[in-house]
């Protein structure tokens, strides 16, 4: 059968050498199947956003009313999020929504995707925490640390609970880019397997090999296992995009709007 | 799976192209360039959405929002225009119904007054008519009534005489008569 993780592995298509970096050690430099399948996401936003804005009508065609919709519904997640302030933060949490979307999409279509990548998902969490913490402090200067000292709970609970808040902001790049990653991980690996069944035990029914001919009803029931998990994982591939934009904007409003009314 | 197998040597010799044989996510000679990548994307993304694609599509829904809430108000004046020129049709058929009834009563109060006053005089035409000719009925049969005293008397005149042979005299007959 094949292997079910071979499909994460990170081929060089153009090697450009190796070099040594301070925080990452012995890094090969290399446009890779990862960096196409980003730059096929990448170029896939570009032309849909061009397609939606460049002929864009007051009375929308399809597509355009494609690319408000998804427009609408991340405007409306900072908006209802964030509040007053969302607009400003709103090309951010598009964007990563975007490029998160279109690479769990791509990801169905392509051998490779790149939101499986830990690197990438762990690229979005620290981009999204660290805009946190400079919109924080920026916004609210040393008052950011007011995020730690919930001042709703009562005086001797505080520093427990600000430990507490403290541990689950730490926590909050973690889980961002393990749940994205462990998503499609599993997504795909399922898939695959489910998938190799088909076509292992398929053959194996003809060749005589495996189950011989009980292979064929196992091989049916994973054929329609496969369509099953297809569907679920586009729906995963959207859950997932919009989850991340809508974390991202929780996480944007504590600090945004750092205490008024926690 | 002892028997030697196609798709055993097939996954060893990709478990050996996976080095570690963990997770290919966790070979991190590959992380600094895709980091550095998708860093350089996102950016080039943000810009564009910042700058040209979100006012773009903004200035669309803005534009958008602005011809329906307007097309909203005009069809609501309109509305409205309507709805007054509806009310006014109303009041101007309303006050054309009340005086065609004015004019209807009116005539026929006139009417039937012309008609009383016909009516009037012609009664009094006819009772005056019937007076006069109770008047002359009266006249004919008073004098019908004296003519049948003196045929009363003639006749009896003559009867005395059949009977009696002797003419009776004018004072008998009359005494008779008040007798009879």
């Amino acid at each position: 059968m094949a292997d079910p993780i071979h499909q994460f592995q990170i081929q060089k298509v153009v090697d450009l050498g190796a070099v040594n970096l301070p925080v990452f050690g012995h890094t090969e430099l290399a446009i890779t199947n990862s960096h196409i399948a980003m730059t096929a996401a990448f170029v896939a936003i570009v032309l849909f956003l061009q397609f939606v804005t460049s002929g864009a009508k007051v009375v929308p065609g399809r597509l355009q009313t494609a690319g408000e919709s998804l427009f609408d519904m991340i405007d409306g997640v900072t908006d209802s999020i964030i509040g007053h302030d969302g607009r400003k933060y709103f090309p951010f949490v598009f964007t990563l929504f975007l490029l998160v979307l279109a690479m769990n999409l791509l990801g169905m279509f392509l051998s490779f995707t790149p939101t499986s990548q830990l690197a990438v998902t762990v690229t979005f969490a620290a981009l999204t925490i660290l805009l946190v913490i400079g919109v924080g402090f920026i916004k609210n200067g040393l008052g950011f640390f007011k995020l730690f000292w919930p001042m709703s709970a009562p005086l001797i609970l505080r520093p427990v609970v600000g430990a507490i808040e403290f541990l689950s902001f730490l926590l909050r790049p973690v889980t961002l880019a393990l749940r994205l990653f462990g998503n499609m991980l599993g997504g795909h690996v399922a898939l695959k397997i489910f998938a190799g069944f088909v076509v292992a035990l398929g053959a194996g029914a003809f060749v005589g090999e495996g189950l011989g001919i009980w292979g064929l009803p196992v091989a049916a029931l994973s054929m329609v296992g496969v369509v099953a998990i297809t569907a679920l994982e586009f729906l995963v591939a959207f859950l997932q995009a919009f989850v991340f934009a809508v974390l991202a904007s929780i996480y944007l409003n504590d600090v945004v709007n750092l205490g008024e009314g926690h | 799976m002892a028997a030697p197998n196609p798709h055993d040597t097939h996954a060893t010799t990709e478990a050996e192209g996976h080095g570690s044989g963990g997770l290919p996510q966790f070979q991190t000679e590959h992380w600094a360039g895709q980091i550095g990548y998708l860093l350089v994307l996102f950016f080039v993304l943000y810009i564009l959405i910042a700058k040209v694609f979100g006012p773009r599509l903004r200035r669309v829904m803005d534009e958008r929002r602005d011809t329906i809430s307007s097309a909203v108000a005009t069809a609501r004046q309109v509305q409205t225009e309507a709805a007054e020129q509806a009310a006014a049709a109303k009041a101007e058929v309303d006050k054309a119904r009340a005086d065609a009834r004015a004019t209807a009563a009116a005539a026929k109060a006139r009417v039937t007054e012309e008609a009383n006053a016909r009516q009037a005089a012609e009664e009094a035409v006819v009772n005056a008519r019937i007076a006069e000719a109770e008047a002359s009925i009266g006249k004919t049969r008073d004098a019908a009534m004296a003519n049948v005293s003196t045929i009363a008397a003639d006749t009896t005149a003559a009867i005395v005489e059949r009977l009696t042979g002797k003419t009776a005299t004018a004072a008998e007959l009359t005494a008779a008569k008040g007798a009879a």
